[in-house]
């Protein structure tokens, strides 16, 4: 038993050395590997963000009065927006918001001041719904801003002093009789950078596991030398398993080095336990490579596992919650979500890396990537034996 | 079979000579034209697999991607930590739970509910104070508003974001309910909506957004997506295709016939235009039957630019593959180009969201100006009238790319 043993593991390391060697020579696929980590820190450290900002806006005042250029003012000062564009007319703020040169129209009726000191005034704003998400915020702030807008302006120069940063208006907000305040925790200023910078590992692991495996086993195929490698004393398990290992450690190169960037560039460190991170990691990693033989086993040539290759990276990225909620998903999108390893290592990935969780908070995505693992080994497995025969 | 056709017609340009001559050039370009095309065309309706790829990864996409943007909150769990263990605290919750966008989750102690949050099982924790059923009896409420506090799961970005708006218009109305059920002694709880209800001093707002009265995520993704499989499924096959059939040998024999370099370009590009085109028509008819989202603007005019820019990204695809050697060089070639499709086209996140330099640099993809057409005009119902800027940078892409596709080809030649 402990000789077959031996045996294995002697032939899993011999595949993979042979595999590492063949990685070492392979100066595109090591440029791609190094390249995207600093690629993807920069865009979705600097570049990219829901968050609205510049956002053009026209106001209609029909008052002209002291208190309405205030209350444009104070909405200006929340930083989301361009200086704002004054229109005559309905119709031009209309057709404003219909070429998409403005997002929001606010709309100042004429006895706003009368009404503002005698407590009701009613301001009117269109949306430009061809942008829902920027939209749907923008929305948002200026309701924000008019609820808590105080006719006499002594509120002005305390918000200004705060810099009118959106947590500034979340943290004191007046609802009605009830005083609403909010906090939120893990990332104050609901900024989208850590929102992204936490699940970098997963974006980038899933790029460099799909594509690598894949790509390896069927231009071996087409070369022969996969044939060659059969007819070695050695079972299909053991070739796939020393194919992966090369790949397993690269990964947890790429995992040090994304960690890394997002400490060093953009403070994001990880807050949780850095084993659990370690942890999670390694049936991820498995798992991701494990498609990537999968897609090499359904694809007859390097051309087609490249084609299936690309087609299971996206929707990984637009499902799996890495970009978009995936709790707002209607009911069959996200199942089918839930069947991508990136879905469950991001859940995993944002819990440990902001929310500061430790390895037992972590055991729902664990055991899920564990359990795909399992099936995509099966899968290989099965998919691969007749050709052995 | 395609190559004797030509050779049969090489033949037959080298015994014309003399008056005509142009006349016949024209036709003889026009036969080894169709006979490329019809090779092509073989070739591709032989392979499956690109024919299956052809048709479902649009079709995938419209349906997978229609859905993932969304501006609303549903079923998201709220802890609640209820120190107040009154009336009214019960009729917020309710209130909370009513409408669908929460599913409050009770806990006895404020640590539970916040080592929840840590652990993500929660969107968010409400913590009603104590003081809640008193602050409502009369003449508390003007000198101090009871407060409620919200912890929100910022590592949530998105999700946090819209659950804060919405929080804070529930509980707005349900406080102003409550207050107001006090206040009245009828215990309906009814109350006008509408101004006033945010009390004295501050500013009702009423709201209204055009073109997409609910602000709903699945026109502008659907809109979007348009772009994306036209951009990067084009490129893709294309540079497969070609890169396949250098390795095979058969490019070299094309170059080797009488066939001129435009021919074989335009023979490559049209059958597959054509296929794409039909792309199109099956991705309008789904995303109008299926997702009810149809577009308001001109169809005509869509078809038109959409064609356009079919052979723009087809021509991207033929550079990609002429300028490799491998089809893994011509595959990375595109992975790296899409990479910034997604992410910087404005597919995915607004473009004023990011900093200049990368707006100028979103502004130098065709998809970014195709994705900006498909939107104004199939949200907002544009037409050539107020979307011209788009079409001629449209235009511009289209005619450089497809002049750079030949010198590449003429370079290899």
């Amino acid at each position: 038993m402990r000789a077959r043993l031996a045996e294995f593991v002697n032939n899993v390391l011999a595949v993979a050395w042979r595999e590492a060697t063949v990685m070492r020579h392979d100066k595109a696929f090591l440029g791609t590997v190094t390249m995207q980590p600093v690629m993807m820190l920069l865009l979705f450290g600097f570049a990219l963000s829901n968050e609205p900002a510049n956002v053009p806006w026209a106001v209609l005042d029909r008052s002209q009065g002291e208190e309405s250029r205030r209350l444009v003012q104070e909405i200006a000062a929340t930083g989301y927006f361009l200086p704002p564009r004054a229109v005559a007319g309905y119709q031009e703020g209309r057709a404003l918001l219909a070429s998409g040169d403005a997002t929001a129209l606010v709309v100042i009726p004429r006895d706003f001041a009368r009404r503002a000191l005698r407590g009701a005034p009613d301001v009117q704003v269109l949306l430009d719904g061809a942008e829902p998400l920027t939209a749907a915020r923008v929305g948002g702030y200026i309701a924000a801003v008019a609820r808590s807008f105080d006719p006499s302006g002594r509120a002005l120069a305390e918000r200004t002093e705060r810099g009118g940063a959106y947590a500034g208006l979340a943290a004191r907000e007046r609802a009605g009789p009830l005083e609403l305040r909010g906090r939120f925790w893990f990332n104050p200023t609901l900024a989208d950078a850590p929102f992204f910078l936490a699940a970098l590992a997963g974006m980038l692991l899933t790029n460099i596991c799909f594509s690598a495996s894949g790509l390896g086993l069927v231009g071996e195929r087409e070369s022969g030398t996969y044939e060659a490698t059969l007819s070695l004393p050695i079972s299909p398990l053991e070739i796939v398993l020393g194919k992966l290992l090369p790949y397993v450690a690269m990964s947890y190169v790429v995992l040090a080095m994304a960690t890394l960037g997002a400490g060093l560039v953009f403070g994001v460190w990880p807050r949780g336990s850095l084993f659990g991170l370690l942890v999670l990691t390694l049936p991820f990693v498995l798992a991701s490579l494990s498609v990537g033989v999968l897609i090499s086993a359904l694809a007859r040539t390097s051309a087609q596992a490249v084609f299936l290759t690309v087609f299971v990276i996206l929707p990984s990225f637009v499902l799996s919650g890495v970009m978009f909620p995936y709790q707002l998903m209607p009911d069959g999108v996200r199942e089918v979500g839930a069947i991508l390893p990136l879905r469950w290592y991001q859940i995993g990935l944002r819990r440990l890396v902001l929310r500061g969780a430790e390895l037992g908070d972590v055991w729902l995505p664990l055991l899920a990537l564990t359990l795909l693992f399992a099936i995509l080994l099966a899968l290989i497995r099965w998919r691969m034996s007749p050709r052995l025969a | 079979m395609s190559a004797t056709g030509l050779m049969d017609q090489r033949a037959s340009r080298e015994t014309n000579h003399g008056a005509g001559r142009e006349a016949t050039r024209l036709r003889a370009s026009l036969r080894r034209l169709r006979t490329l095309v019809v090779r092509e065309a073989r070739a591709t309706l032989r392979d499956a697999f690109t024919m299956i790829a052809l048709v479902t990864v649009p079709l995938v996409a419209l349906l997978a991607f229609g859905f993932v943007l969304s501006t609303e909150v549903r079923g998201l769990r709220i802890g609640i930590v209820d120190t107040s263990e009154s009336a009214e605290g019960r009729r917020l919750v309710a209130d909370l739970a009513a409408g669908g966008q929460f599913a409050p989750i009770p806990f006895a102690t404020r640590e539970a509910a916040e080592r929840a949050l840590v652990a993500g099982e929660l969107g968010a924790v409400l913590v009603l104070p104590a003081g809640l059923a008193r602050s409502f009896g009369g003449a508390a409420r003007a000198v101090d508003p009871p407060v409620v506090q919200v912890l929100y799961d910022g590592a949530e970005t998105i999700l946090a974001g819209n659950a804060e708006a919405f929080l804070r218009g529930l509980v707005g109305q349900s406080g102003a309910r409550l207050a107001s059920r006090v206040l009245d002694g009828t215990g309906d709880g009814r109350v006008r909506d509408g101004p006033g209800e945010a009390g004295p001093g501050s500013v009702a707002v009423t709201t209204h957004a055009l073109f997409n009265p609910r602000l709903e995520g699945v026109p502008f993704m659907v809109a979007g997506t348009f772009g994306f499989v036209l951009s990067f499924l084009t490129v893709l096959i294309t540079a497969v295709a070609i890169v396949n059939e250098r390795l095979s040998g058969t490019f070299d024999q094309l170059q080797l016939t009488p066939a001129t370099n435009l021919e074989i370009l335009l023979g490559k590009l049209l059958p597959l235009g054509a296929v794409f085109s039909l792309d199109v028509a099956l991705m309008v008819l789904v995303a109008g039957f299926v997702l009810g989202v149809w577009p308001a603007g001109s169809v005509l005019l869509f078809f038109a630019v959409s064609t356009f820019y079919v052979a723009t990204t087809l021509s991207l695809g033929l550079i990609f593959s002429a300028t490799s050697a491998t089809p893994a060089e011509a595959v990375q070639k595109t992975v790296l180009f899409s990479v910034p499709l997604v992410q910087l086209s404005g597919f995915a996140f607004p473009i004023p969201n990011m900093p200049t330099p990368v707006q100028w640099l979103a502004e130098i993809f065709p998809a970014t100006h195709y994705i900006r057409f498909t939107r104004g005009l199939y949200l907002r119902g544009e037409g050539v009238l107020e979307l011209w800027p788009e079409l001629l940078v449209l235009g511009a892409f289209g005619v450089a790319l497809v002049a750079v596709a030949l010198r590449t080809l003429e370079r290899r030649a």
